[in-house]
């Protein structure tokens, strides 16, 4: 088999775990087990095409879908980038598919929750996967319209309005990324991204003007923003993860949220970075030519406002998953942080990737663990109010471990996973001489220890509270699968460190990306 | 003409959207949401530029094959109207729930019903 045919191993996968799922409804033990199968074929084939990429020789394997040529046809790319994403959202949905297993009633299970949950995965992958623009806003759509549904899961009260908020919200979003693309198509004449990106790199022969590019790639941002939660766009994520069923909450914050960053890395340092300004931008506190000059503070206000919102707001709820759904507004932040830096300052740009590619695999872990471990805690005791919570270490020892080491890898000891994004985060501010960026960071980092160690002190010390149900060993397991992944990737650091170096490299690397691609010149 | 037409059309289209997704009544921010997501849709086809004749020719019945609109965003167009469609369709399920759930579809008098 030739390797390009491994690109569409793990869609394949997802896609047919899906159908095989909705087909076994009527035996909930098949289904359960077919899914878990799939969670771990997904794995594996994620595991194949990361080890393809390793391999091959120009790190980026190409398959064009019924062997049209790009541009015509659509094509799917694995990168270093894509596989590195890939494996993150792998290894995050595996745990949280088997805690679903146990943690979701068996009515929720046989209704729709495996089919969808492998249908959202169809969707992530894809994005990871597209390099077609186009097909970015079609794999978007599988993802959200399963995140939906899982979003409304519950469909009480609260549940149906967070969701409604939701739905409005991504329908707008996905209106207003079609208006872009539109223009990107009409104005660049490609949907393709890699040509999209030669056509950039060389505007005057193609008869591109760059400055309306710049305008709509500016509003496509705003759509990745929207799906990735960074402020001013944060205002759906505490309802929407309150609301959704624990591991929903996992997947929202751990793996769909990363959607949004990859495509913002994809995009903004891949593709429109390609792209100069020759006349330059006559607004104050936007100088230079290149199109990164232009995004480097925004993202950076952006970045800052997540830091502190989320954090000042996280320090404030009054209850656990309130918490940790504005302290994942925060750490979105610090991981567009160092991208805003890179922006800035092209000596620290791999540097500054490699952080934030590091912090993403480092927040997909530790929230999700968050999650799930809050997830627990509701189930046992029936609450997630810190007034009414207290004594759980006591209670339950492990489960308190895994969230002590979840709270740990956020806000960054050694040796765990947080402790190398934090450290890759300040680096890359102080290198770049960022003063700024390093306050905002520091503030951020305090009121993580702020509102953790106020979490601890209310939920897992103090006087124990009634245990209404022991949950069972799978979930705590589930959770301390995480919790040993956060310790073991930070102890083994170094191939972490250099698959981040490689991801950050192949984002930077156009010219491989738009050869590997090879778009066939048309004028 | 016809690009002054769709324009000033386009222009409407997005200001009622807008105007209903600021009401108070859910359904009308459903039908905003799907009027403002149809008019991308009109919106992409114009990119495709409006002065060419048909795109797919009939056994070459109009001859000329220069000048042909652009049959890429129609292409598009297609799979956005389907995807409007199942979205539009669950926002409206949806609503229905809500008003299961909240004997209301006032967002006024959802959100005073609501926690905090």
């Amino acid at each position: 088999m030739e390797p390009a045919h491994l690109v569409i191993a793990p869609l394949l996968t997802a896609l047919v775990t899906a159908i095989l799922t909705l087909a076994t409804r009527s035996s909930l033990s098949i289904q359960r087990a077919l899914s878990l199968v799939g969670g771990v074929g997904y794995l594996v084939g994620v595991g194949v095409l990361y080890n393809a990429v390793q391999t091959d020789a120009d790190g980026v394997i190409v398959y064009q879908l019924s062997d049209w040529a790009a541009p015509f046809g659509i094509t799917l790319v694995a990168d270093a980038l894509s596989v590195f994403m890939l494996g993150l959202a792998a290894l995050v949905s595996l745990a949280a598919l088997a805690f679903s297993v146990r943690f979701i009633s068996d009515y929720g299970q046989r209704v729709s929750y495996h089919p969808l949950y492998h249908l959202m995965m169809v969707g992530v992958t894809g994005s990871f996967l597209t390099g077609d623009i186009f097909n970015l806003f079609v794999w978007f759509e599988v993802m959200l319209m399963s995140s939906y549904v899982l979003v409304a899961f519950y469909s009480g009260k609260q549940h149906t309005r967070a969701a409604l908020t939701y739905v409005v919200l991504n329908l707008l979003g996905s209106a207003v990324m079609l208006l872009a693309i539109g223009g990107l198509y009409a104005t660049t004449g490609t949907l393709n991204m890699a040509d999209m990106a030669r056509r950039l790199a060389d505007h005057t022969a193609y008869g591109i003007d760059p400055a309306p590019v710049l305008g709509l790639s500016a509003i496509l941002f705003t759509v990745f923003a929207l799906k990735a939660g960074i402020a001013p766009f944060q205002f759906w994520v505490p309802a929407a993860y309150r609301a959704a069923p624990a591991p929903v909450a996992a997947m929202l914050a751990g793996v769909v949220k990363k959607v949004g960053v990859y495509a913002i890395i994809r995009l903004y340092f891949t593709i429109f970075a390609a792209a100069t300004l020759p006349a330059g931008l006559s607004l104050p506190g936007l100088s230079g030519t290149a199109f990164l000059d232009f995004f480097g503070p925004v993202f950076f206000i952006m970045a800052a406002a997540s830091i502190l919102l989320g954090g000042y707001g996280a320090v404030g709820r009054r209850t656990l998953d309130g918490m940790l759904a504005y302290s994942s507004i925060g750490q979105v932040g610090f991981i567009l942080l160092p991208l805003a830096v890179a922006a800035t300052v092209p000596e620290v740009r791999t540097l500054g990737i490699a952080a934030a590619l590091i912090y993403s695999l480092n927040h997909g872990f530790a929230k999700a663990l968050l999650f799930l471990a809050s997830g627990v805690i509701e189930r046992m005791t029936g609450t997630l109010e810190f007034a009414n919570l207290g004594g759980l270490t006591e209670r339950a020892p492990v489960l308190s471990g895994g969230f002590f080491l979840g709270a740990l890898a956020l806000i960054g000891i050694p040796p765990l996973t947080g402790f190398f994004g934090k450290l890759l985060v300040f680096d890359t501010a102080a290198r770049a001489g960022a003063d700024l960026a390093l306050a905002v960071a520091l503030a951020g980092a305090i009121l993580t220890i702020a509102y953790f160690s106020r979490a601890w002190n209310r939920g897992f010390w103090g006087d124990p509270v009634e245990i209404l149900e022991q949950p069972s060993g799978t979930l705590t397991v589930a959770v301390a699968a995480l919790a040993l992944g956060v310790v073991v990737l930070g102890i083994g650091f170094d191939p972490v460190m250099d698959a981040a170096n490689a991801a950050a490299g192949a984002a930077l690397d156009r010219a491989g990306y738009v050869e590997a691609v090879a778009p066939e010149v048309v004028q | 003409m016809t690009q002054f037409v769709l324009a000033a059309v386009l222009g409407l289209l997005f200001a009622l959207g807008t105007f209903l997704v600021l009401r108070r009544d859910i359904v009308r921010v459903v039908w905003g949401v799907t009027i403002i997501s149809q008019s991308a849709n009109v919106y992409l086809v114009t990119m495709g530029g409006l002065s060419g004749s048909v795109p797919i020719l009939a056994h070459g019945a109009h001859g000329d094959l220069s000048g042909v609109t652009d049959p890429l965003v129609q292409a598009l167009v297609l799979t956005a109207i389907v995807i409007g469609f199942g979205t539009t369709a669950f926002a409206l399920v949806l609503t229905y729930r809500v008003h299961q759930e909240h004997g209301t579809i006032d967002l006024f008098e959802l959100e005073r019903g609501g926690d905090t």
